[in-house]
């Protein structure tokens, strides 16, 4: 035998050897690796509540006289004006509606009438909320930044919105508002009913500060809204509301271009 | 499904929601007025559904009438299809009238037909609650 062969065959089994031991560390290192995650998952969601499934389609049900009667959506509060204010309301009373395509404000949108749908949909930073008959949908930013400085607000109809989770409560605050938007309960409030338009409208003037409180409701078949109210200019003192919608996965929300067919003389409007 | 529909009706007449596109009140909203006459045009548009309806007058003609109901969809959750009227189709409708006297109305209902009943649209029915 010669010397050379059995050198050869050594190097072999010492190279087989290296070989299974970097399988086991590896092997071991696996391991360590998913139990770790499997650790650290556990503590991440003892620690997180998993985000409550708010997506989707939800109708108001303002105005559903069928409704379950915890979650009927009942007419707006009659706040208490200031001078400002009053003058405000009774402006916007005249069944003329200036603006009737402009974007509502965020509390109209969120007022849970029975006629629209709203639909939820959740982006990398930010929640965007549709409505099926207003033209720009609300975003709700949701990578804890804080609202822009004074200077840096672009006024709009629907506000600068942030949100944060609050447990199982998405928390939205807005502002930004410009004031333009049509009253918070419409420019129909009771008259389809009543028959006359005579119901205070509320305005929202480019003060108002919103908070949103949303969750879950009646075992996750519907979405509850408490909308508190401050908006100094036009109320002497803020207010709350809750506003309720039942999850619709069967309802898809349609197109709907405002300016494509608004016959104001037809309706008797100004033009 | 007639029953659905005239359960819909009796909905909307029991209590229309309080919320809408704009005021009505350029409609008289206390007056139901009933029109009998021929569907010329079926405007499915937003943001109101337009349906042009000829109706015989007193001069032995045909005013146009031009009666508005709610969004299309709306109209869509509550039974309608963009095709349910068409142009020659033979209809009875009840109707808000304008105040002005104009030849034009909001929809109280718009009966085919065939006796199928259509609203101006509102809130679909809520499913049923499950707690």
């Amino acid at each position: 035998m010669s010397p050379g062969r059995g050198s050869i065959l050594r190097r072999r089994k010492t190279k087989r050897l290296k070989v299974l031991r970097r399988l086991l560390l590896r092997c071991v290192s696996i391991v360590c690796a998913l139990t770790a995650m499997a650790c650290g998952s556990s503590v991440t969601s003892s620690k997180t509540p998993s985000i409550p499934d708010i997506w989707g389609v939800w109708m108001g049900l303002g105005g559903v006289t069928d409704a379950d009667p915890r979650f009927r959506n009942v007419p707006f509060p009659a706040p208490q004006f200031t001078e400002w204010g009053a003058v405000e309301s009774r402006r916007l009373a005249s069944p003329i509606t200036p603006g009737e395509c402009n974007p509502w404000s965020p509390v109209m949108f969120m007022n849970g009438g029975g006629l629209f749908p709203i639909q939820i949909l959740k982006g990398p930073n930010v929640i965007v909320i549709h409505h099926e008959a207003v033209t720009q949908p609300r975003r709700i930013y949701m990578d804890g930044r804080a609202h822009p400085a004074p200077d840096d607000l672009l006024p709009s109809f629907l506000g600068d919105s942030i949100g944060r989770w609050e447990g199982d409560t998405l928390v939205i605050d807005t502002i930004g508002t410009n004031g333009r938007a049509r009253p918070i309960n419409g420019y129909v409030a009771g008259a389809v009913t009543s028959g006359v338009d005579t119901a205070p409208r509320l305005p929202a003037s480019d003060q108002l500060h919103v908070t949103e409180r949303i969750r879950l409701a009646g075992g996750g078949q519907y979405l509850e809204n408490e909308i508190t109210v401050d908006d100094p200019k036009t109320y002497l003192k803020p207010w709350t509301v809750k506003r309720y919608w039942q999850r619709r996965p069967d309802i898809d929300l349609q197109e709907y271009a405002c300016t494509d067919n608004s016959r104001r003389d037809a309706e008797g409007q100004e033009p | 499904m007639k029953l659905r529909t005239l359960a819909l009706v009796a909905t909307l007449l029991a209590g229309q929601p309080a919320l809408a596109h704009h005021s009505f009140a350029t409609f008289d909203l206390a007056r139901d007025l009933t029109l009998v006459g021929t569907i010329k045009e079926v405007q499915f548009t937003s943001p109101h559904v337009w349906l042009q309806v000829l109706v015989p007058n007193a001069r032995r003609g045909q005013t146009e009438w031009s009666i508005e109901a709610g969004a299309p969809g709306m109209l869509l959750r509550t039974g309608w299809k963009s095709t349910t009227l068409k142009a020659g189709d033979r209809v009875t409708i009840v109707t808000h009238p304008a105040r002005s006297g104009a030849p034009s109305g909001s929809l109280v209902r718009v009966t085919l037909a065939d006796g199928r009943v259509f609203g101006p649209g509102g809130p679909p029915s809520p499913q049923p609650s499950r707690h």
